[in-house]
């Protein structure tokens, strides 16, 4: 809805990245990009209220959204009107400088300005000016300064503060938040400035929940001034390639930690045997620390932990015996590890487990069939595995199977049939050169894919006949050099897409677009390497959606580009052409 | 023939009288709360609110969408006019009828 609701503030802060992002499958190609913010908000508009009507209130808001002008003062309207003007001026990206002006002592709660265009100073006083009424307030990605958080001083009842990558606010903006006892939320990521002497201050917030200071470089010795702050629940040193094992010592006393983020730091063994006090952590994320097996002690006696991250971690088999009794772990990433078949036993008694990542390990056939038992699995990565096609055997009793990834791995169109009865799932991705269309025709069953990774499998016309049967589609590639025009007919059909990669197809003509035009939701389409011309592109004029276009190598101009866009595809902003 | 019953008479701050459908007024959660609870509000009973703080164009601008809104739930989705110059009188009353 356009006025959102100004109490979800706790929807704000950044979910802690539980090493599946949820994009990754999209990592490959090049871009996958929404329409404008504006577009999103009327798809869900839609979706949430078919055939309700837009309310009076909200009709009214966007009216008054967009006839601003000389309006001086919303002082006099009810400050959760005030509220839902400035969430959906926001939105909407009308907001601006000398308008922003007129929300001066309006007693709103919720300043949601992150990454808006040309927040600075001067907008920060407008937010200081609601004094003891703000609650929440974030300005990430702007120009402010020091002393525009100066500003914040007075506002002595703020809940949430967030300002991510600010790269003027130093040390002494810390200092201004002395006394703010109603602080429970503070991020400033990727800030290059602040230093332990800042950090300081944060040992008079003692009611902090969540601190959030990824990517910060100069932070190291400053953590002894949160070990005090034993409310503590979620606290992220992600990416801080500053903090050492010696840091984590301050944090041996935050017995309510819930979540802690230490990815790529410097933490080795001897630093996490300081978390062996931290008993209701649930969320653990070590990705590519410098840890040994010799940590896996201290992890092993951390029971609530459902979520583990050791991602490119040294673990080795040995390492895993540690895991097995972890039997509240639903997340695991072992991906890029040196654990093999003889690890997997340990993980077989993991009955909670839904993720599991083993992306390039070295697990064989044999280390699968200790997962046939994990029911509740909804997620398996095993790409870049050494399995085959006895390994499918095992994962047939898989019934919550959502998604599998056994990319460039051994498994072969004969083993495929092994997979259609995991009718669940939603995501496959089998991009091997060794897979054709036998392979791809048996799996017709599985109606309830809406992502299918084909990259570099051999399909050819004859076998993309078969993706008829995937009437839910929304993602697909098939860059294997096969399709020709006559095939990507049989795609008419899947007009859920989205998101189509068919580029290295090299026979590809304007006739391949033509068979395209039907699929209006398409946002993302590649053609790359194809023979595709200026002249095919007048088909493309349907794809109102379309936000990026890929045609490398292709016969086809700017120029024809910028006049596709101003003529009737506005929201296309990513091109490429070479 | 319109039974009494069936329809609902609202006041604005001028005294100005709007008689409209009862399952019209329902579209505004206030007003169904007044007009549908056990007898407590004198509304109820007489089938007629007053507004002594909307006016009469605002509040014939608030029946309309009444009707507008029934409309777009049948399924005939059109777009509902609001004059410029009274956006912010629509936002108070919008808010105090929770519609």
């Amino acid at each position: 809805m356009g006025g959102a609701c100004s109490r979800k503030r706790d929807q704000r802060e950044g979910d802690l990245d539980d090493g599946y992002g949820g994009s990754a499958r999209f990592s490959r190609s090049f871009y996958f990009r929404w329409p404008s913010r504006n577009f999103e908000r009327d798809i869900s508009d839609e979706q949430d209220n078919a055939n309700k009507a837009p309310s009076l209130l909200e009709l009214a808001v966007r009216e008054t959204c967009k006839n601003t002008q000389g309006i001086k003062s919303f002082e006099k309207l009810p400050r959760d009107l005030t509220q839902k003007i400035l969430n959906e001026l926001v939105q909407t990206q009308a907001l601006s400088r000398e308008l922003f002006q007129a929300f001066e002592d309006c007693a709103i709660q919720d300043i949601y300005l992150g990454y808006y265009p040309g927040v600075d100073d001067s907008w920060m006083e407008v937010i200081g000016s609601q004094k003891f009424c703000l609650l929440a307030v974030d300005f990430s990605g702007s120009m402010v300064t020091d002393e525009g958080v100066q500003c914040l001083q007075i506002c002595e009842n703020v809940e949430i503060i967030c300002m991510n990558e600010c790269k003027y606010i130093s040390d002494i903006s810390l200092s201004y938040f002395t006394g703010f006892t109603n602080l429970t939320s503070l991020s400033f990521q990727k800030n290059k400035l602040i230093t332990p002497a800042g950090m300081r201050h944060l040992a008079g917030l003692p009611n902090l929940k969540h601190l959030d200071l990824e990517r910060c470089p100069k932070i190291h010795d400053g953590l002894v001034y949160i070990k005090g702050l034993t409310k503590l629940e979620k606290l992220n040193l992600g990416w801080c390639n500053c903090i050492r094992s010696s840091d984590m010592k301050q944090l041996s006393g935050l017995t309510n930690l819930l979540e802690l983020q230490i990815s790529r730091s410097k933490v080795k063994d001897f630093g996490i045997t300081f978390l062996k006090d931290l008993k209701k952590l649930e969320v653990l994320n070590m990705e590519g620390c410098p840890v040994t097996f010799a940590c896996m002690d201290t992890i092993a006696g951390l029971t609530s932990l459902t979520t583990l991250n050791l991602k490119s971690c040294y673990i080795s088999d040995f390492g895993c015996r540690k895991l097995e009794g972890l039997g509240n772990l639903k997340n695991l990433n072992l991906s890029y590890t040196n654990v093999s078949d003889a690890g997997m036993v340990y993980l077989k008694n993991l009955k909670s487990l839904q993720f599991l990542n083993l992306d390039s390990c070295k697990i064989g056939d044999q280390g699968v069939q200790n997962f046939k038992n994990l029911v509740n699995l909804k997620s398996l990565d095993l790409s870049d595995s050494l399995i085959g096609n006895h390994a499918l055997n095992f994962l047939t009793g898989l019934s919550k199977l959502e998604s599998l990834n056994i990319s460039s791995t051994m498994v072969t169109d004969m083993g495929l049939h092994k997979i259609s009865g995991l009718t669940s799932l939603k995501s496959l991705n089998i991009d091997s050169r060794q897979i054709t269309d036998t392979g791809l025709m048996a799996l017709t069953s599985l109606t309830n894919l809406t992502h299918l990774d084909l990259f570099s499998a051999r399909i050819t016309d004859y076998g993309i006949g078969s993706l008829r049967h995937f009437k839910k589609l929304q993602s697909l590639e098939v860059c294997g050099g096969g399709i020709t025009d006559v095939g990507v007919k049989s795609l008419k059909d899947l007009t859920d897409l989205t998101y189509l990669n068919l580029s290295q197809n090299g026979q590809l003509t304007d006739q391949a677009l033509e068979a395209l035009s039907g699929l209006t939701k398409l946002v993302s389409l590649n053609v790359g390497n194809s023979s595709v011309t200026n002249a095919g592109l007048q088909h493309l004029l349907p794809l109102k959606n379309l936000t990026s276009l890929a045609l490398q190598s292709c016969k086809v101009t700017l120029w024809a580009i910028q006049k596709l866009q101003a003529s009737s595809l506005p929201n296309l902003v990513i091109v490429r052409l070479r | 023939m319109v039974r009494k019953e069936d329809t609902v008479t609202l006041i604005s701050a001028e005294g100005f009288e709007f008689i409209i459908d009862r399952k019209a007024a329902l579209v505004s959660n206030t007003l169904k709360n007044m007009l549908t609870s056990a007898g407590s509000f004198t509304e109820t009973e007489l089938g007629e609110v007053r507004f002594p703080e909307i006016s009469t164009p605002i509040l014939e601008k608030v029946c309309q969408y009444f009707y507008w809104s029934l409309q777009f739930a049948s399924g005939k989705e059109t777009e509902f006019h609001i004059e410029p110059e009274m956006t912010l009188e629509l936002l108070m009353a919008a808010n105090y009828l929770h519609t």
